[in-house]
């Protein structure tokens, strides 16, 4: 089966392992845990007519205390970038992390995810953000790891255009 | 291996692996619980396993150890921690330790539960701690706005029934009438304490903000922090392909210390340049500039977008929740939140369409010195008296005044044109401006919230005009009506500061004070228009507009009341419950006070300001000094209230002359 390797990048506390965990184990939990290291996890997705064995790489979120580790993101296929839309500066750590992961590892696929939809209206984003990201020609999806919106459709959507680059 | 090494490293927690070529690793010793868990292996020592097949993670990390291993014999590499789950869904930590021995390579594995459990947890610690930072940031702005604006609104109307009950005190009437009429201004007067006190007490960021820009060391370096935000943004930048940097004339070895805090310093900047980002045209650059304007550090924003929104004036433009029709902004509290903090610091801040494209955004802030102290101490506000003045007689004035609410404009100049001045009234700061083309003015009184041109800018029009001709009198008219609040307009440039509302009394002293060109400071009538503490019954009697009734319904609320309240301040105190200790002290200050009795009103004061302080070490001395105080006031209350236990009860007429309480003790 093909196997692709995935990994999930974005500001710490953004919900990262969350999203992972809804999408693998479909369960959520509101506690925050924070993220040590790597955590690895495998899921097989179905994309249209073919199996794709996913290993997810879910990074720590980088902050002051953690930084990323380039290497980690070397033989990935692509990755999932996240930001929490109740915390704007998470949206610029995303972008000067795919601008980063660019210049570490050359173009990869990636989808952008703004999670925390379920607590849209407590957003703190300028209303233009979704114009500014598409102005980048970013694929850009709403989720919510806690009512599971948008999370399957993200990775589904990020492995269709793995495979479609491959 | 030997039996003694293997149970060794067992002890230890390791498991080791041999390479055997192929991909395949061979298990020196039996595989502990955690790596059957995770992997479902057999475990038996001498199995083989494919590493790279259990473990993506592994798989990466001994393709990147094989690099290392291959040039140096003796090499080890360790990997970061991991986790991986196993089939039952426990999640097991790794670390890996790969090794190259006499020829031979090995794995060694462990699972650090411990020392990857206290990571985590120091880690958790700090990120929760972060995230409570970033909330509570966030909450203090809102809050801080929110409290502007219900100062504001609370304040408009109240100004409009306080000059109303002036103007009604000025009209003949019944002596019912002025008893009622007193009440009413006894009341408004309460009421705006009442809002000077929520914005004391609930404004914690403002108080914060106070208490620093009273120390000494109340400074921040502008092209620091200029430095640091552009360091923070430069990626965001660089993903609109729009430059940004900071004009290289900037000499780094000036002095750039400005008033101010850091992190608000870099908050600024970081609302002004994200409004700059959000207009910036892709393949422009945004420029920080930093000059010396006199005794202020001056910083602009400058982008090639397209210039301030036409449907929207500069100050429009920093005012709350004001967005561009055409803008793409958030909820408009960025550039407001410039404002309060800019002029606060006794800067100012504008922006203006640059003439060549783009907008300019500037503030400038005072320059920082040594040995300076509060913004009271400054020297601008002074300055006043060493200009020329306007010549201003004793008599009738020219009084220019600016205010956008109709109310208090029909008011004030209804009071004022009796006491046989000249008025001329307008709606904003713009207005006013038109005005002093076409006329002089010996006084000029300057709402400092208006549309269009705000009392701060038109200030500044004013005496930037006035470079060449006579020094204008200018009195802020103002809702923030703190002691901070006065500082920061007397160091703007005011002559004079009156809070609002204000008692046609205070105005007219003022207006008085402006008169005599000797006098360099305004800012105090409020203390000496102060109605006087009533000294004896009588004086009460008058405050009450002669009716005794009402006086004694007063007296003997205050002694059903009074001993409660002690007992609940001395409970707060002895359970050191700071807000309920400022909650008690409070409630009882504004009955002691209406009686007159001082020294027991200071006491309160103190009282409630230990409890805000949460300071309770000296606050049982004061509470038994208060008591004493109080206990004289209720023994010749007694005696006025007709009730017993006191021996001075069944008071007669002379008994109205008998002084309430003893006078106020030097402090």
């Amino acid at each position: 089966m093909l196997q692709k390797k995935i990994c999930m990048l974005g500001a710490f506390a953004v919900g990262k392992t969350s999203l992972v965990r809804r999408f693998v184990e479909s369960i959520y939990s509101d506690v925050y845990q924070t993220t040590v290291g790597v955590k690895i996890d495998k899921k097989i997705a179905q994309t249209d007519d073919r199996e794709v064995a996913l290993v997810l790489w879910d990074l720590y979120g980088e902050d002051d205390f953690q930084k990323t580790r380039w290497s980690y993101l070397k033989g990935a296929s692509g990755y999932l970038l996240v930001a929490d839309g109740t915390r704007r500066a998470t949206l610029d750590k995303a972008i000067s992390l795919a601008q980063r992961a660019r210049e570490e590892v050359g173009p990869l696929p990636f989808i952008f995810v703004m999670n925390k939809c379920d607590l849209a209206p407590d957003w703190d984003l300028e209303p233009d953000w979704e114009a500014r990201l598409a102005a980048l020609n970013w694929t850009t999806l709403r989720s919510s790891a806690k009512s599971g919106e948008g999370v399957e459709e993200a990775f589904l959507q990020l492995t269709r255009k793995i495979l479609a680059g491959s | 291996m030997t039996n003694f090494l293997q149970e060794v490293l067992t002890r230890l927690g390791y498991v080791f692996l041999e390479y055997q070529g192929n991909a395949e690793f061979r298990l020196l010793s039996p595989a502990p619980r955690w790596l059957s868990e995770v992997w479902i292996i057999p475990g038996a020592e001498g199995s083989i396993i494919l590493v790279a097949e259990k473990s993506p993670f592994l798989a990466d990390f001994l393709d990147k150890a094989d690099v290392l291993l291959s040039s140096d014999d003796n090499a080890t590499c360790q990997s970061e921690p991991w986790v991986e789950r196993s089939p039952s869904g426990k999640e097991i930590p790794l670390q890996a330790l790969a090794l190259h021995v006499n020829g031979k390579r090995y794995l060694a594995l462990q699972s650090p539960e411990t020392q990857f459990k206290e990571r985590a947890q120091l880690l958790q610690t700090a990120r929760e701690s972060l995230l409570e930072h970033e909330k509570l940031l966030r909450e203090i702005q809102k809050k801080e706005i929110l409290l502007h604006c219900i100062i504001h609104d609370l304040s408009q109307p109240l100004s409009v029934m306080s000059v109303t009950l002036d103007c009604l005190a000025e009209e003949p009437v019944s002596k019912k009438a002025r008893r009622l009429l007193d009440l009413g201004k006894h009341a408004s007067d309460q009421q705006m304490s009442m809002i000077r006190d929520i914005l004391q007490v609930f404004s914690s960021d403002l108080k914060a903000s106070i208490d620093a820009e009273k120390g000494a060391d109340f400074t921040a370096n502008l092209l620091q922090a200029a430095r640091k935000v552009i360091d923070a943004f430069t990626p965001v930048f660089l993903a609109k392909t729009v430059s940004l940097r900071v004009d290289a004339r900037a000499d780094p070895s000036a002095n750039w210390l400005v008033r101010g805090e850091s992190t608000r310093l870099e908050r600024i900047f970081s609302n002004l340049l994200e409004n700059a980002l959000r207009y910036a045209p892709s393949g422009t650059g945004v420029t920080i500039g930093l000059s010396r304007e006199g005794e202020f550090l001056k910083a602009v924003v400058d982008d090639e977008g397209p210039g301030l929104p036409a449907d929207l004036s500069p100050s429009q433009i920093f005012s709350l929740f004001s967005k561009g029709k055409e803008s793409g902004g958030k909820a408009g509290l960025g550039l407001y939140f410039c404002q309060l903090t800019v002029e606060r610091w006794g800067g100012a801040i504008g922006c203006e369409s640059r003439a060549g494209g783009g907008s300019r955004f500037w503030f400038r802030l005072p320059v920082a010195s040594q040995g300076e102290k509060t913004p009271a101490g400054g020297d601008a506000p002074r300055e006043a008296a060493t200009h020329d003045t306007m010549s201003i007689g004793k008599g009738p004035m020219r009084i220019l005044l600016a205010d956008d609410q109709e109310e208090i404009r029909i008011l004030t100049t209804h009071q004022l044109e009796r006491r046989g001045h000249h008025v001329v009234t307008v709606a904003n700061g713009q207005k006013a401006l038109e005005a002093l083309q076409r006329e002089a003015f010996d006084v000029i009184l300057l709402d400092e919230q208006m549309p269009v041109m705000t009392g701060l800018e038109t200030l500044k029009a004013i005496r930037k005009q006035e470079k060449k001709h006579a020094h204008a009198v200018v009195i802020a008219l103002t809702g923030y009506n703190t002691d901070p609040d006065r500082e920061r307009l007397l160091k703007a440039g005011f002559d004079g500061v009156i809070g609002k509302p204000f008692r046609m009394k205070a105005l007219e002293l003022m207006l008085r004070g402006a008169a005599d060109t000797t006098q360099a400071n305004l800012s105090a009538p409020e203390e000496e228009a102060a109605a006087p503490a009533p000294r004896s019954v009588a004086d009460l009697l008058e405050r009450v507009g002669g009716d005794e009734g009402l006086l004694r319904k007063m007296a003997r609320t205050f002694l059903r009341d009074t001993p409660k309240r002690l007992a609940e301040i001395q409970k707060a105190i002895r359970a050191k419950r700071g807000e309920k200790l400022a909650f008690f002290a409070h409630a009882l200050k504004g009955p002691v006070g209406i009686f007159g009795a001082e020294e027991a009103h200071q006491h309160c004061q103190d009282l409630q300001e230990h409890g805000r302080k949460l300071e309770f070490s000296e606050a049982l001395r004061i509470y038994d000094a208060l008591k004493e105080e109080i206990a004289e006031l209720e023994s010749n209350l007694r005696g006025y209230a007709g009730q017993k236990g006191s021996p001075r009860s069944g008071a007669t007429r002379s008994g109205k002359r008998r002084v309430l309480t003893s006078k106020r003790k030097s402090r």
